[in-house]
């Protein structure tokens, strides 16, 4: 049974029309509907057993007005409360400050990026998932008969969306998603230790994923912790694509934002065509990446996207915009002349677009090292893996100061033990930019709100401080 | 496929949303497929939120959201469907019995099937009703109100951009079981928040700051709004000049909003019972054993109105209550929903919390609080260190409820030296192990309070509250 209905995207349009109807008959002058109708399927894993089961959908409708270069929003689940959404977006233009130049982005070409969407997830049944739930704990169990999953889950999921706009814009389309994340505990002799890792994909991810057996290895690899002297070090620190992604999400992509760098928030402000990375790295906002999780044909106001070059060989090089966020900041004079760089993002169908990231990707132009060659480079310092607190890190300067409990010793070019606990502190900013090394596979992570990143394992040699416990 | 109109709603009168008949139909069916409770819990929620940039209206998104989830316990298992399409919950029944009981057939040996603890049922509405309505606040008020942030917030060269931000809710519940609960509840939120960003030459820097709780315009008209601002303002300039913090075990006084980060997760997180039984919390197995030193007493509390994690009913449909988490040093009690309380044979405490219609509940943190001790002020609690950190404001925190690791992070903060306040610091963060912190916590104020509102997260996100007094810890791990 196909988990999204064949007429998906037939009752979204016909809902996008009647609200389209309700803007005519207002007299709007420039209107755009966004409408999504999510199907999904779930499982949740506790304590080494599926707990629940779940499915199901949900959507709605989002409505922006552009009136006299003014605009409103508002959102609904409805289209029959068409005339009060369109009312109030309308009366909230009124109230908005005119922004001189901005216009709704006029119908343009789009081709489709590849692997967005799979048959085989649409096919899969309740019980197929429950099935790959029971491979995952037996799996588990196989890998090291005292490590139990004590938490986590999979899902499906489709989404059907659509977009209408007065300029001329109609774009449909389905997307999938296969999720799952497992956190693994092994409790022996009084000790516990545990490691939460997962993994999604827009296709089918058939069998056990990587994630899996990755989550024991470091459940196992963090027990028996070392002592070491408990100060803090300035060191060399190998941060795993697991371990940086969350630092990368919240420091390093708001700050290749438009706004942000014409306001001086970012820490790139007043910083192009210089050097912010090391020579060798290359800083892509890839919105068409295939099967990227933050890639499509058109970004969230209809305009085409592309994959951007930000920084190049370590020189920053581009900002992106959304076309409002451009119109605006030209308006008021921040910059000369800013147009769409098809990056407006929207959460869902309550958020209307903002600028935002798409699939980012940091390449290196070296030869990328193994992580055991990057272990030799290192001789001595600190493996990462994780770390807690990274929504706590400073988004313009680039301090960070966050907490880990994977984080494995390295002495001589060889890992001696884990340590129980420690802070990790530096500024990214600064780390990444000298004398960096890349490890050889790019993994996706920090996918969801903080956006897709495709990092490799990052080899710091300056910048970070370890602070044992 | 959505079948309830959203024209412009009326405030004076209590909507019901779920056809009765129908949907009490609907959970007799299931209970004739074979499950041994079924439930249908709706939220209709009424959404306002505007966003100031340096003094003009960025956006403002007016709206109204529904949603709806059918939770079926079928052989000892859950089976759960959600949708916006609420006419469409009687076609769903058989398949989330079915669903129920494809998880029943995968139970292992030797585990327990789910069972619930017993609770009252009862049929009747309750609703928080607001001094003032906020959902009959107009643009204008909610601009005029975020301009007098701006204005003091932005009153010095140095600050680079000031956003200001409104958010209020309206949350509608209504709850039907096959038990024969018919609950309907309503209550409101607002909030006010802010992020001034400075630079003078060097690094930008940036602080932030939130107003706000359970009720509705009131909350916002009590605040001294362009206090707010001022605060944020010579905050973001003291950070400026601040230095790097000393890293290393330090002795920390921490304010009442780190406090309140502190205990929500070092301990609340471990607290909640869903987690201690997935065996995902230092704290199994420690029911009653000291755990704290004498001076820590914990209370998670909804009916702490004006908290921003009050609400009447938990989403199991049972009143609320205060919990009391440590006392004395003892750990007293686990934040349980119904499920976990039977699995414990405890008594079940409303922890149930859902993020919205579209989510069944988890076992969730209200207003968090260390309740206070026997110090008068904060002078008092530093006379005594001869090298250490005061951390104010909380930029948040995180935990790892298994290993018992937390981490919170401050927005400003300063040396002690001798006993006296000194240098201002930037970027500190804390962290420790609960289970060696709560000794360690070894003077307390006298006057507990609530602190800034929140949000936690657990796969769901939910408004909490918390705080405490100002506390003084013998040793953290300051980074």
């Amino acid at each position: 049974m196909n988990m999204i209905p064949d007429d998906a995207i037939e009752r979204l349009l016909e809902g996008c029309q009647s609200i389209a109807k309700q803007c005519e008959t207002q007299g709007i002058q420039e209107w755009e509907i966004v409408a999504s109708q999510g199907y999904g399927r779930s499982l949740d894993i506790e304590a080494g057993r599926i707990s629940l089961a779940s499915g199901g959908g949900e959507g709605g409708f989002g409505v922006r007005v552009l009136q006299d270069g003014r605009y409103g929003y508002a959102h609904l689940v409805d289209p029959s409360g068409a005339e009060h959404a369109v009312s109030e977006a309308l009366s909230i233009a009124k109230a908005s400050p005119q922004i001189e130049g901005f216009s709704l982005p006029n119908a343009m070409d789009a081709s489709p990026v590849e692997g967005m969407s799979d048959e085989a997830i649409l096919n899969l049944s309740a019980e197929d998932l429950l099935m790959q739930g029971d491979d995952i704990i037996a799996e588990v169990a196989s890998l090291d008969k005292r490590a139990v999953v004590i938490g986590g889950g999979v899902g499906i999921g489709a989404e059907a969306s659509v977009m209408l706009s007065s300029e001329g814009v109609e774009a449909s389309g389905i997307t999938t998603s296969h999720g799952l994340g497992v956190q693994v505990s092994i409790e022996e002799n009084g000790q516990m230790t545990s490691s939460w890792e997962s993994c999604s994909s827009r296709q089918l991810m058939d069998g056990i994923p990587s994630c899996v057996p990755m989550a024991v290895e470091w459940a196992q690899k963090t027990r028996d912790p070392i002592s070491v002297e408990t100060q803090a070090v300035d060191t060399a620190v190998l941060m795993t694509p697991q371990g940086i992604s969350s630092l990368f999400s919240n420091i390093i992509r708001p700050s290749i934002l438009g706004e942000r760098m014409v306001r001086k928030e970012s820490y790139w402000s007043e910083k192009m065509n210089e050097t912010v990375l090391d020579s060798h790295l290359t800083l892509l906002d890839n919105r068409r990446m295939e099967g990227g999780f933050a890639s499509s044909s058109r970004d969230g106001e209809g305009v085409p996207t592309s994959c951007h070059t930000i920084v190049e060989d370590g020189v920053l090089r581009k900002m992106i915009w959304s076309t409002r966020d451009a119109a605006k900041n030209v308006a008021e004079g921040r910059i000369d002349s800013a147009i769409t760089t098809g990056s407006a993002s929207r959460g869902n169908h309550m958020s209307p677009p903002t600028t935002g990231c798409g699939d980012v990707q940091l390449l290196s132009s070296r030869k990328a090292q193994s992580r055991d060659e990057l272990i030799q480079t290192m001789g001595e310092g600190y493996i990462v893996h994780s770390v807690m607190g990274a929504h706590t890190a400073n988004p313009t300067s680039g301090d960070f100061s966050v907490t880990t409990s994977t984080i494995l010793r390295v002495e001589d070019g060889e890992i001696i033990g884990a340590l129980k606990q420690a802070g990790v502190s530096g500024n990214l900013f600064k780390a990444i930019s000298n004398n960096v090394h890349l490890g050889t596979q790019s993994t996706s992570g920090g996918v969801s709100s903080t956006g897709s990143n495709h990092l490799s394992d990052i080899l710091f040699t300056q910048g970070m401080r370890i602070n044992p416990a | 496929m959505v079948i309830q109109s959203q024209h412009a709603p009326d405030h004076s009168r209590s909507t019901k949303y779920l056809d009765r008949t129908r949907m009490n139909n609907a959970l007799e069916q299931a209970m004739d497929f074979g499950a041994t409770y079924a439930e249908i819990r709706l939220m209709a929620e009424t959404t306002s939120s505007v966003r100031l940039k340096d003094g003009q209206l960025e956006h403002a998104i007016p709206g109204q959201e529904i949603g709806a989830t059918l939770r079926i316990l079928a052989d000892g298992a859950w089976g759960v469907h959600s949708t916006t399409d609420i006419s469409n919950i009687p076609n769903e029944i058989e398949s989330t019995v079915k669903l129920a009981r494809a998880v029943a057939a995968r139970r292992p040996s030797g585990s327990k099937p789910i069972q619930l603890a017993e609770i009252p049922v009862l049929q009747d509405e309750i609703h928080w009703r607001p001094k003032k309505d906020v959902r009959n606040t107009d643009l204008q008020t909610k601009l005029d109100m975020l301009q007098a942030i701006h204005s003091s917030a932005n009153d010095d060269e140095r600050i680079i951009s000031v956003a200001c931000g409104w958010s209020d809710e309206h949350l509608h519940t209504e709850l039907l079981t096959t038990e024969g609960m018919d609950r309907t509840w309503s209550f409101q939120r607002s909030m006010v928040n802010g992020m001034v960003t400075a630079r003078d030459g060097g690094d930008p820097v940036s602080y932030r700051m939130r107003h706000g709780g359970e009720g509705g315009l009131e909350l916002i008209e009590a605040c001294d709004l362009g206090g707010l601002g001022e605060h944020a303002r010579i905050s973001a300039l003291r950070l400026l000049k601040a230095e790097r913090a000393p890293s290393g075990k330090l002795p920390l006084i921490a304010d009442r909003d780190l406090t309140g980060v502190y205990i929500h997760e070092a301990l609340g997180h471990p607290c909640e019972a869903d987690l201690v039984a997935a065996g995902d919390s230092c704290l199994d197995g420690k029911l009653g054993q000291k755990i704290g030193n004498d001076i820590v007493t914990v209370v998670d509390d909804p009916t702490m109105r004006g908290g921003y994690g009050a609400y009447p009913i938990d989403d199991e449909g049972l009143d609320v209550r205060e919990k009391t988490l440590i006392k004395n040093g003892i750990l007293t009690d686990y934040l349980n929903h119904r499920e976990t309380a039977h699995h414990f044979g405890i008594e079940p405490n409303a922890g149930a919390r859902a993020q919205d219609g579209l989510h069944h509940p988890l076992v969730r943190m209200s207003n968090t609080m260390i309740m206070g001790g026997s110090y008068t002020d904060i002078d008092e609690l530093a006379e005594d260190i001869q090298y250490g950190v005061y951390a104010c404001g909380s930029r948040g925190g995180q935990v790892d409820t298994g290993r018992g690791s937390f981490q919170f992070a401050a927005q400003e903060a300063y040396l002690i030296e001798n006993g006296e306040i000194t240098t201002p610091l930037r970027d500190v963060s804390v962290s420790g192990l609960t289970l060696q912190i709560l000794n360690d916590v070894d003077g307390l104020t006298k006057d507990a309070k609530l602190a800034s509102p929140g949000f936690c997260g657990k796969g769901q996100t939910v408004p909490v509250g918390d705080g405490g007094p100002i506390m003084r810890i013998r040793e953290a791990l300051v980074g």
